[in-house]
């Protein structure tokens, strides 16, 4: 499955943020932390509360400068450690599902949905349509006029995700898309994403620190350690896809699987 | 999946049209105190709500009524666009520069603190007595409540939403149009909700100064000439001017700011 060339490379990246006063030098949150991703790969990474999952993304997303290493995204050198150089996004090539939903609260459903599309003049017949689409397969449509205070948290995370699917990115980063939500709300979620992701595969890096979430959706888990953060450990999810999440923790060598990553992670 | 809004019920809505008559009983029971004060004062000291009413309604048909609120609103008016739109736009110009933004922090608290009160003798010694003077006089009052609402605005922008649109491709222009214009919004409606009746009765402060015309002059000239009607009658028209004004702006500010949870889901 991981045969194809990376799309995004990850070499010896590190980082720490600026001292505080009185203190010579900041904690490393990030140490030489090293990974590949394929194309159209499902890649989850999980690891302890703190470890600097969002301070990964948030670099890969270019949000936030590297003190150290490299990222290649098709071969080109796209990480930066100067700040004032950060390019967020990478021209719309990496998206970016954030842990919070981070609809504009002005916005109507729609509106949120479709600014990406907008903002980047690709808003078309073909791209409403596409949006008409999701929206479908998310169980929004007749809610497009709806502001976000007006809508259940697990609504504002369904439109959260297509927003980013909409415009389809090469590469998409999730940080604990479902973190904040009830256990039926997160599962039902979890389903939505995988179906929506076997109609047109998309390289995701899913980051959570719920192990079972972490086997069930992904092709390949990344154990991280705690901070600073580097990869401890792999396993290949060879459970075929299409998957019901319903059935899954019955399967065989999830549980062993399960087992193994939570000894990875103490 | 639940939605947050629903029609409020028949019972809500029957206990809603309470409002109105509570008011009319609580205007009524202010108008018996009132009464209560000038009968027992004398009417010298406080003039009745009936006298009141026939002052109001003879400088209405004499059309200085008219002269008179028109000069103070004028004033207002001109003062609070000049001043409260500086005030509003400032944050957004010093937003782009932190460094400047903090150096001139001392000098805007000192410039706030300086009471303008005491400095509206030099503004008509400066612009004469009149129009001009009171239109300074209220720009320098509503200048800083405006600045510091827009400032409130500013600082509460939501950096992730800002992080969310730099990913999605939007402009450094576009974030400041959407997010930090609709960020201060409500900031500034709040700034203005203060500072328009501070503008008229900053005008009115101004004309009780010096002035030929205007409502503060009317309630400056009626007291020197302890006639206490005009004294009474004038606060009245002024209170209903900035009433009006506070009823036109909470509907601007009802229709602009519809998106917000708190306008929309408070029942009483």
């Amino acid at each position: 499955m991981t045969t194809a060339a990376p799309i995004l490379e990850v070499k010896g990246l590190a980082k720490r943020f600026a001292a505080r006063a009185g203190e010579a030098q900041s904690p490393l949150i990030l140490a030489d932390l090293s990974f590949q991703v394929a194309d159209q790969e499902f890649l989850t990474m999980v690891g302890p509360s703190g470890a600097g999952k969002s301070t990964l993304l948030n670099i890969i997303a270019q949000v936030d400068s590297a003190s150290d290493g490299e990222i290649y995204f098709r071969g080109d050198l796209i990480e930066s450690t100067d700040a004032a150089a950060l390019n967020p996004g990478w021209n719309c090539q990496i998206g970016y599902v954030t842990q919070d939903d981070n609809l504009l609260p002005w916005r109507t459903l729609i509106d949120n949905v479709t600014l990406p599309l907008k903002l980047q003049g690709r808003y078309d017949d073909e791209a409403a349509a596409r949006v008409e689409a999701l929206l479908r397969a998310t169980n929004l449509t007749g809610f497009e006029r709806y502001y976000p205070h007006e809508l259940s948290g697990g609504m504002r995370k369904r439109a959260s995700l297509i927003r980013t699917l909409a415009y389809d990115p090469p590469i998409i980063l999730m940080d604990e898309p479902f973190g904040a939500v009830d256990a039926q709300t997160r599962a039902q979620l979890q389903q939505d994403l995988l179906r929506l992701w076997n109609y047109g595969r998309k390289t995701i890096i899913f980051v959570t620190h719920d192990i079972g979430e972490a086997i069930a959706l992904g092709d390949r888990v990344l154990v991280l350690s705690r901070s600073p953060a580097k990869v401890i450990a792999q396993h290949h999810v060879d459970i075929a896809r299409p998957r019901d999440l319903g059935n899954l923790y019955k399967l065989d060598g999830f549980g062993d699987m399960f087992e193994a990553v939570r000894q990875q992670i103490q | 999946m639940s939605i947050a809004i629903a029609r409020p019920l028949p019972r809500q809505r029957a206990r809603r049209r309470l409002i109105p008559v509570g008011r009319l009983a609580l205007g009524i029971a202010v108008l018996a105190l009132w009464q209560f004060g000038t009968v027992t004062m004398g009417a010298e000291w406080l003039p009745g709500p009936a006298d009141v009413l026939v002052r109001i309604w003879r400088i209405t048909i004499s059309g200085q009524l008219f002269h008179d609120t028109a000069v103070t609103f004028w004033e207002a008016a001109v003062g609070m666009a000049l001043g409260g739109a500086a005030g509003a736009i400032l944050p957004f110009a010093l937003r782009l520069s932190p460094r400047l933004m903090s150096a001139l922090d001392p000098f805007i608290s000192a410039a706030f603190g300086l009471p303008k009160l005491a400095l509206a003798p030099l503004f008509i010694l400066w612009f004469g007595i009149g129009v001009p003077a009171k239109i300074v006089f209220v720009a320098s009052i509503v200048f800083f409540l405006m600045f510091y609402n827009g400032l409130a605005g500013i600082m509460s922008v939501d950096p992730k939403l800002v992080a969310m649109l730099r990913v999605a491709g939007a402009s450094g222009w576009f974030v400041s149009r959407e997010v930090v214009w609709n960020t201060a919004k409500p900031f500034l409606f709040a700034g203005l909700k203060i500072a328009l009746p501070r503008a008229l009765s900053g005008a009115v402060v101004g004309e009780f100064i010096a002035a030929d015309s205007g409502l503060g002059w009317y309630i400056q000239n009626a007291r020197s000439l302890n006639d206490t009607t005009g004294v009474v009658a004038g606060a009245v028209i002024v209170t209903v001017l900035v009433v009006g004004v506070n009823a036109a702006l909470k509907r601007v500010q009802a229709r602009s700011l519809a998106w917000r949870p708190v306008a929309r889901d408070m029942t009483l």
